[in-house]
């Protein structure tokens, strides 16, 4: 039978026969017709007939061939039974594959090089997958059956070649029409026969079979004499020695990994070559069976055909292959002559197969290994296992490796470098506005943050500085950990208790000036029917729902308006700020001093428009339908969260106007004539949010100004709460009695040293009399909520500042005011916990320390 | 509070835009496609019409349709911090002058 002739056809092979799978399957059909020619007088190199098409495959997705072509095991068994032209090949479609496979790994290296082997492959190939992973062996068995059964088309053509008259030699790569279709047509007429169309594929698929194994060898195992019925995996090793065929296991493995899993592919197989279960006595594995099929043809067919062109040089190599195959032989003979076939192709097979990486320890030659104990052969072959795996792990972690150039890790590193350094560099940098300019926001976060601020770098911190209140304007409302609004209140309350502690320290004193006042007493006395001037009260109380109505669509536009041209311009003086010339001395050259003057003046102009632009000088409307413009802006969020950062850019004069307008308009800020809270009717959230922002942003820089301020100027301020405001309002309202709080608290101060301006005194008592006498009616109104409010500290700040400098006369009508409400907390704080009760206490103590009480003589 | 120094802009209200600004820092409401609507504290937009706004609350409007009449359900939801693509955008307007 022709059909077991199929290896014998390998003998012929020439070193690269262009119709060899990997390479021209597709692309070189002619070539493989010429080839038989061709390669007998080694005219053509395969160079010259490879076209190089086989460069240009992708194979990268091979992997779902089998889903396009159905390519899976049972689908393929299905095909080859429905289909009567693939009806023969299909039968020994794996052989050929087999073969296929063989030829490639043992193609050399440069050869191997050109048919770009899938990539996945490769890794498949490391021996590990006889151990598992099915995954890459699909793959593999896909790719050989679609490209595998192509070749056989340009096969057949190869064989009218032989029978019929060679074509015409010159014309040895192309052929006319004519020729091909003669020599197609003669080819299909062989077709007919069985035979010769199984022999025709190995043609197709010159490369000797034996050099399989070597390169298998060292992934796999080492040959193991005669150890049969082992785990599916392992017997491949150990069936070596009964059959002398194994070595074309591994690849068998390899190639036909799923059939190897299931078995049950090869049992199909058998099922359908019949004959074969007769040649092979021990079936251990199906495809052992199928490789001897072939070989009893071999010799024979082989010898007809092809002995006469092959080259000489080629026959040796074969040889050795020849002997493998023949399962006869081999069967015979045993162990030691099938041996000596592969150490004689070794040599190659390393070079492809697998990386150099792999360690030959592995024990090459069988024999060796025959000589082992089970124990040892055991422990080796669980060693090889190890190794496989590690190798197919490096392998694995390793696939990356090498892709970056060392130039491209050069780029990274600069990449990273240049970030690191904008990133820290910055304050240090010669260019700040580079950075800047490159990361502005981050600057800000940073260097409000503190984190950079090693060095007083002058600038830097001024810088920071900017944006530090805005920073704490912005969270300032809701959550308060804004570092700055803790201090102002913390200073405050310090200013409070100062206050009360320098009344303590001199008592004497006070009761001599109190002894003074006692007249003014009776002043304030004869002013009692004062509070009458309240009647404004309701008055007033009309005027709030109706404010809002009043604000009309175009002036909150302008107002709004106004506000972004208010940070527009800051903006610009910050920005300009940054680009603050070095400063000048003696020195300097002339260039210098000009560039100061130029900054100089564009400051100046700056910090003009940003006066013009707070609106604060226009004129002031005694009865308005509108909100003065400043006061507009102070009622939007952003407009306050802008005082701190004017503050910074206007000199001392002009914050005093800015706090005198504030003063002067206290009862018309929003946060003022709708603050009023009461135990009923709390504040919105909304509203809350907004009084705190003002007490964060506005108050603050305020404070500060009242907190420098010499007597007079306290004096005329709370003159002008006095006479402009409705003192009802202002001092029931957080924002209002913060401002209350404040002047009082400085002026008890300024009282200390004894050089105090007498007038001014005298004035001061006068006011603070008339304050003092408008705020007792409400003194049971001002707390803002009910006794389980705790927010109530400031009432009690107020109240001290009050006590403190009160006459015991009003210390006493203090006390009768909120009475009531000290007798509740002190009620209240005894059902709470330690920590709120003694917080609770210590506020009502702030008040009754300041009039010479405590707390504790109420207990 | 409205941005990083810009110099190049002026000061008139050259483009549509500058008053998108005006609303920095402001409670809008903003409209979007698909029967949406935002309303939040507006801390940044650009000119893509993106707009960051906070404490936002958005409301869905689900017309359902089997029943005939203009029922229309109303689906809200609040967020923190809102980021929003300026391509669904369809038209922002300050809440006060809605009012």
């Amino acid at each position: 039978m022709s059909f077991f002739g199929f290896d014998a056809m390998l003998a012929r092979d020439r070193g690269h026969s262009a119709s060899a799978p990997g390479f021209g399957q597709t692309p070189d059909a002619f070539a493989g017709l010429g080839g038989g020619v061709a390669g007998d007088d080694d005219a053509i190199d395969f160079e010259d007939t490879y076209d190089g098409l086989g460069d240009g495959l992708d194979e990268t997705d091979d992997a779902f061939n089998d889903d396009t072509f159905g390519g899976g095991p049972a689908s393929q068994q299905s095909v080859g039974k429905d289909f009567d032209f693939a009806g023969q090949t299909s039968k020994i479609a794996h052989t050929l594959q087999e073969e296929q496979m063989l030829y490639q790994t043992q193609q050399p290296p440069s050869h191997q090089q050109r048919p770009p082997p899938p990539k996945p492959s490769k890794p498949a190939r490391t021996g590990y997958e006889s151990y598992h992973d099915p995954n890459y062996i699909p793959q593999l068995e896909a790719r050989a059956d679609i490209w595998g059964l192509k070749p056989k088309h340009p096969v057949p053509a190869k064989q009218p070649e032989n029978q019929a008259p060679p074509p015409p030699q010159p014309a040895k790569k192309m052929m006319s029409l004519e020729e091909v279709e003669a020599m197609i047509r003669a080819q299909t007429l062989q077709h007919e026969e069985p035979a010769p169309v199984l022999i025709q594929p190995q043609q197709a698929q010159p490369p000797p079979l034996p050099v399989h194994p070597h390169q298998q060898v060292p992934h796999s195992q080492p040959h193991f004499p005669g150890i049969p019925g082992q785990g599916q995996f392992v017997p491949q090793i150990l069936q070596r020695p009964q059959q002398p065929q194994q070595p074309q296991q591994p690849q068998h493995a390899q190639q036909h990994g799923p059939h190897q899993r299931s078995g049950s592919r090869h049992q199909q197989v058998h099922a359908e070559l019949p004959g074969h279960s007769v040649q092979a006595p021990p079936v251990h594995h199906p495809t052992i069976l199928q490789r001897q099929r072939p070989p009893p043809n071999e010799p024979s067919i082989q010898q007809h055909r092809h002995a006469p062109p092959q080259p000489t040089a080629q026959r040796p190599a074969s040889q050795p292959r020849q002997i493998l195959q023949n399962p006869s032989r081999l069967s015979g003979q045993g162990q030691p002559m099938a041996q000596p076939g592969p150490p004689a192709s070794r040599g190659p097979a390393p070079g492809h197969s697998r990386g150099p990486s792999y360690p030959s320890m592995v024990v090459t030659n069988p024999e060796q290994l025959l000589h082992l104990s089970k124990e040892e052969r055991e422990a080796f072959l669980a060693e090889d296992a190890k190794r496989a795996k590690r190798n197919h792990k490096i392998a694995l972690l390793s696939k990356d490796n090498g892709l970056m150039t060392p130039q491209d890790k050069n780029f990274i590193t600069r990449i990273q470098l240049q970030q690191l350094m904008t990133a820290t560099g910055n304050l240090n940098e010669q260019t700040p506005e580079a950075a800047i300019a490159e990361d502005f926001y981050y600057q800000v976060f940073s260097q409000i943050r503190g984190a950079l601020r090693q060095t007083p770098h002058q600038p830097a911190s001024q810088f920071a500085q900017t944006y530090l209140f805005q920073t704490n304007g912005r969270y300032g409302p809701g959550r308060r950990h804004g570092r700055g609004a803790d201090n102002h209140m913390q200073r405050m309350e310090q200013q409070v208790q100062r206050a009360v502690e320098a009344a303590k320290a001199k008592p004497k004193a006070k009761q001599l000036t109190i002894e003074g006042s006692l007249g003014k007493i009776s002043f304030s006395n004869s002013k009692t029917p004062r509070p009458l001037l309240s009647m404004k009260r309701p008055e007033s109380t009309d005027k709030q729902p109706s404010k809002p109505h009043k604000v009309s669509v175009a002036d909150r536009t302008e107002t709004l308006r106004n506000i972004e041209n208010v940070y527009m311009t800051l903006m610009h003086m910050e920005d300009h700020e940054r680009t603050l010339p070095a400063p000048i001395n003696q020195d300097s050259d002339p260039e210098a001093i000009q560039r100061h003057m130029e900054w100089r003046t564009k400051i100046e102009t700056l910090h003009k428009k940003l006066w013009d632009d707070i609106k604060i000088m226009e004129p002031i409307n005694p009865n308005p339908l509108t909100p003065h413009p400043f006061i507009a802006i102070l009622s939007h969020a952003k407009g306050k969260k802008a005082i701190p950062r004017i503050f910074r850019h206007i000199d001392e004069q002009e914050r005093i106007t800015i706090l005198t307008m504030v003063v002067i308009h206290l009862d018309k800020l929003n946060v003022v004539s709708h603050g009023i809270a009461t135990p009923e009717e709390p504040l919105s959230p909304a509203l809350r949010d907004e009084i705190e922002l003002f007490l964060h942003s506005v108050v603050p820089p305020l404070y500060a100004h009242i907190f420098e301020s010499p007597l007079n100027i306290i004096i005329g301020l709370l003159g002008l709460i006095l006479e402009r405001n409705n003192v009802h309002v202002v001092a029931r309202t957080k924002i209002g009695m913060s401002l209350l709080i404040m002047l009082i608290s400085r002026a008890e101060l300024l009282k200390q040293p004894p050089e105090i301006n007498v007038v001014d005194w005298e004035n001061w008592t006068e006011l603070y009399n008339r304050l003092f006498d408008a705020v007792e009616p409400i003194l049971p109104l001002i707390f803002p909520g009910s006794i389980n409010d705790t927010d109530d500290m400031y009432v009690w700040q107020f109240l001290a500042a009050m006590g403190v400098g009160a006459s015991p006369e009003q210390q006493q009508r203090l006390v009768i005011g909120v009475k009531d409400r000290v007798m509740e907390t002190v009620g209240v704080s005894k059902a709470l916990p330690p920590e709120m009760a003694g917080a609770r206490l210590a506020n009502v103590n702030l008040f009754m320390r300041a009039i010479g009480l405590d707390v504790e003589l109420l207990g | 509070m409205s941005g990083e120094p810009n110099k190049e802009e002026s000061d008139d209200n050259a483009e549509p835009l500058d008053l998108v600004r005006l609303c920095i820092d402001e409670v809008v409401i903003v409209k979007l496609r698909g029967d949406r609507e935002l309303k939040g504290r507006l801390y940044a937009y650009d000119s893509h019409c993106n707009l960051v706004l906070g404490d936002a609350e958005e409301t869905i409007y689900i017309t359902d349709a089997e029943e005939e009449g203009d029922k229309v359900r109303t689906v809200k939801k609040q967020c923190e911090m809102l980021f929003v693509r300026g391509d669904s955008v369809v038209l922002i307007a300050p809440l006060e002058s809605i009012r």
